[in-house]
């Protein structure tokens, strides 16, 4: 059931004013300002699907050496829940999912949307290397290689799975943090960088992305993001 | 009662914290391990092209901490409540980091090219991390790394750092006194060390 929410920005903060569900935990997610996405959005996605309200606080890199001793592992993102700390991008994720009702519905869907989020951190881990590559000539070997190799055999095999779930989701029968987890990568990402051709032989992964980025309370967030830290289109 | 097959390699690897998991809370499972020349046999029968597998009831399950986490839960090693689960996650994840920058080292066949990258792994990645890591178990105080009890976290640390010391020497986890302890503890823990003893032995 999609909640219809209203957001009215307070400074870097984004309040519901009518939910359907109330949280009465406090959360704060805290990361860099740059990169504006990064290992923060899939939390920020799950919380905005979900209609929960966040204080999304991005933070200069100068002020990094001050807030670093203050993280259990000395990296971002955090999430602060009343006070207390979590780390780990995924970890963070996987705790607002399940929190929020996106992460299936019993314990079999829940390890499915986790094997998901998990494809997708491979993914960026194996991006990763390109990405700080200083060489652009071989930059760019590396991140053709990314592609027509490693994303290339991803898709085929993610097009199968959702052949074989045949709902229109990765997972179940309705939005996840799975799905929101691919499109985070392939469509924040990949399909930005690098254009739409690898979708063309994935119909049913084309269309999920298509689903995803045009639900209501994600396209909100998207609208939002998009105006107030990229207006200039620069990702 | 359910049927597991976890399917990986004749190797520790990622496959090592799910059949620790089983060993640990004494479940029955099929341990199918299979060499490295037969891979392509298998790759094509696998969700993703990846191992490790756990098929339940004949249903795939891919991702090695996806599967471990999933077994942890339904056998009661996943942590108290919902925080305490997600701290357990964060601590595996952690874990997750640190496999992925011995592959470097592990694949490096020069000899001292691998001592230097290993020296720099220790002394950037790995102490810092350590560091933190007793501050968080000091925090703690219960010897665990969550709540009061063993979680899947403990179970993955043990398999991390026992062939990390094993490998290069005592000296990686010389100055955590507190993670040295529960290594120590999990290592003794009946059921890991009657598996530990008679577990197939691969070189990772």
């Amino acid at each position: 059931m999609l909640i219809e929410t209203f957001y009215r920005q307070i400074g870097s903060e984004i309040v519901t004013n009518k939910s359907f569900k109330f949280s009465m935990a406090v959360y704060k997610l805290h990361y860099f300002d740059n990169p504006r996405r990064g290992h923060a959005e899939l939390s920020r996605l799950i919380l905005s699907q979900a209609g929960v309200p966040f204080e999304d606080v991005r933070f200069p890199h100068s002020e990094w050496p001050n807030m670093k001793p203050t993280t259990p592992f000395g990296q971002v993102p955090i999430l602060e829940v009343n006070g207390q700390m979590l780390a780990q991008s995924n970890a963070i994720a996987r705790y607002l999912a399940r929190q929020h009702g996106l992460a299936g519905k019993d314990d079999w869907e829940q390890a499915q949307t986790d094997m998901y989020i998990e494809n997708i951190n491979d993914l960026l881990n194996a991006v990763a290397v390109p990405f700080v590559e200083k060489d652009p000539a071989k930059q760019k070997e590396m991140y053709g290689k990314f592609m027509t190799e490693t994303i290339a055999f991803h898709v085929v095999a993610v097009e199968k799975q959702l052949k074989k779930n045949n709902t229109g989701y990765l997972v179940g029968d309705r939005l996840t943090a799975a799905d929101l987890a691919y499109y985070a990568l392939f469509s924040d990402f990949i399909e930005v960088k690098f254009g739409g051709a690898f979708l063309k032989d994935a119909p049913l992964l084309k269309s999920l992305l298509v689903r995803v980025r045009t639900s209501p309370n994600v396209k909100k967030w998207i609208d939002f993001r998009n105006s107030k830290y990229y207006p200039d289109g620069n990702e | 009662m359910v049927h597991y097959k976890l399917i990986y390699f004749n190797l520790r690897g990622r496959g090592e914290l799910a059949r620790l998991v089983l060993h640990h809370q004494e479940v029955a499972f099929e341990d199918f391990r299979f060499e490295r020349e037969e891979w392509p046999k298998y790759k094509a029968g696998t969700p993703f092209g990846q191992v490790p597998v756990l098929e339940v009831d004949g249903k795939p399950l891919a991702q090695s901490n996806a599967i471990a986490r999933y077994l942890a839960r339904q056998h009661g090693l996943a942590g108290q409540n919902e925080w305490e689960q997600s701290q357990a996650d964060m601590y595996v994840d952690c874990i997750y980091d640190l496999i992925s920058g011995t592959r470097p080292i592990i694949y490096e066949t020069d000899k001292e090219k691998q001592k230097e990258i290993l020296q720099k792994f220790l002394k950037e990645t790995v102490n810092p991390h350590l560091e933190k890591l007793e501050q968080q178990l000091i925090k703690n105080g219960t010897g665990f790394l969550v709540g009061k009890s063993i979680t899947w976290a403990d179970l993955a640390y043990y398999s991390f750092f026992s062939p990390m010391t094993e490998r290069f020497g005592d000296s990686v986890i010389d100055n955590s006194p507190h993670l040295k302890k529960l290594v120590e503890h999990v290592a003794n823990i009946p059921q890991i060390k009657k598996y530990v003893e008679t577990r197939p032995k691969t070189t990772l």
